[in-house]
């Protein structure tokens, strides 16, 4: 089991796997160019900058996402929200054609691009030939094959690792329980939400329906498949 | 068939947090990765201007042919260390960035220059013990900022050697 750690996603991108670790991190390299609201060339930034009514083909990764965030928007009852309020009904796709339907609409696939991104890289590994692995972006893991990974979680506030669980094929993602979502942060706490589920996708996005809804027992959970922690960290210094 | 495991209830709240640490890459590994066809490396210091840490850059080279440079650094975080080794190709665009080295501890401790001190020069040689990984930790803002800072300044540093004309 060969590890590696290159800087992608805005975090630390690391791959355990006997091979296919040029491959994987390929594969997040170019969903990141095909992503990131930042990169100009980008589906996402591209569908940004379109006028009301204009529209665009997007590649299969746009599509993928798309259509998964489509269907945890209408599930969740618009907590989760991708135009992060700019208009949640203002974006639709048709086959790969994403339609803009009013104008200021933009799209942030922060939310759940680094799920998808880990399961990407997890498909590039297996098709490379490795049977068994892992992916963490930056926390958002997933293992797959014969291996049951520890997961430790890091303490934003004062630093170091505390043991939480052990995890065998199946994807784990963790948020912060941020700013203005919530009346926990009137509390001298700084919470993290962490969700497992089969597909890190899914496990990154339903932190931010937990997070917003507060429900770590939140309905969803169940239909993905998924179960959630909510950690509170007292907060030193 | 997906499975989680718990750690019991105590452990998770009680339990003192503890240091990691994950090495990936030993320099030469690295230097190996990112120019494969390099027959040596020839050392050169460099002392960007504004700055008072000296920059050493490695200068892949084939027989006379320069094939790139590779440069390693370290960042510090709040609460971690990080080594990290860029290629840059000739024409100054960078070619890869590897991380070497990862190292994390409760905050404070990582800026005592004793407790920083004992990972220099180690990254090469001291293999990690197991269970000491980067791979099983999940938290909410591990952020590489300062590595592509550190990226943006090393490419800049050798754009003006280069100009200059003081890289070999």
């Amino acid at each position: 089991m060969q590890r590696r750690a290159r800087p992608l996603l805005g975090t630390l991108v690391e791959i355990g796997a006997p091979l296919g670790h040029e491959a994987a991190f390929d594969a997040v390299a170019e969903l990141q160019a095909r992503l990131s609201r930042f990169e100009p060339g980008s589906d996402i930034a591209r569908f940004n900058a379109l006028p009301a009514g204009g529209a665009l083909r997007v590649g299969a990764l746009a599509t993928e996402v798309l259509t998964a965030a489509r269907r945890l928007q209408i599930d969740s009852e618009g907590l989760f929200d991708i135009s992060l309020g700019s208009g949640p009904d203002a974006w639709r796709l048709d086959g790969d054609r994403l339609r803009k339907l009013a104008a200021g609409v933009v799209l942030d696939l922060g939310g759940i691009a680094k799920g998808q991104a880990v399961d990407v890289a997890v498909r590039a590994l297996q098709d490379a030939g490795a049977a068994a692995g892992w992916v963490n972006a930056g926390g958002d893991l997933r293992v797959f094959g014969e291996l049951e990974l520890p997961i430790r979680l890091r303490d934003e506030a004062g630093g170091g690792v505390r043991e939480f669980a052990r995890l065998a094929d199946g994807a784990f993602a963790t948020s912060h329980y941020g700013l203005g979502t919530s009346s926990a942060t009137t509390r001298a706490v700084q919470a993290h939400i962490s969700v497992v589920a089969p597909l890190c996708l899914w496990a990154d996005a339903l932190t931010k329906v937990v997070a917003l809804s507060g429900d770590c027992g939140h309905p969803l959970l169940a239909r993905y498949d998924a179960a959630a922690w909510r950690h509170d960290v007292p907060r030193f210094a | 068939m997906m499975r989680l495991t718990l750690a019991p209830a105590a452990l998770v709240a009680l339990a003192p947090a503890s240091a990691f640490a994950a090495n990936y890459l030993s320099p030469e590994q690295a230097a190996k990765l990112m120019f494969p066809d390099a027959d040596r490396f020839d050392m050169q210091t460099l002392l960007p201007a504004g700055s008072s840490r000296p920059l050493g850059v490695r200068i892949a080279k084939k027989g006379d042919a320069v094939l790139g440079y590779l440069v390693l650094d370290d960042v510090i975080g709040k609460v971690e260390l990080i080594s990290y080794a860029v290629g840059v190709a000739t024409d100054g665009s960078v070619k890869q960035v590897e991380i070497l080295a990862y190292r994390e501890s409760h905050g404070g401790e990582i800026r005592l220059p004793a407790w920083r001190k004992q990972f220099i020069g180690k990254t090469a040689a001291a293999p990690l013990r197991i269970g000491e990984d980067i791979a099983n930790i999940s938290g909410a803002t591990l952020s590489c900022t300062h590595v592509t800072d550190g990226v943006r300044r090393i490419v800049a540093a050798l754009s003006a050697a280069r100009r200059a004309g003081t890289l070999g």
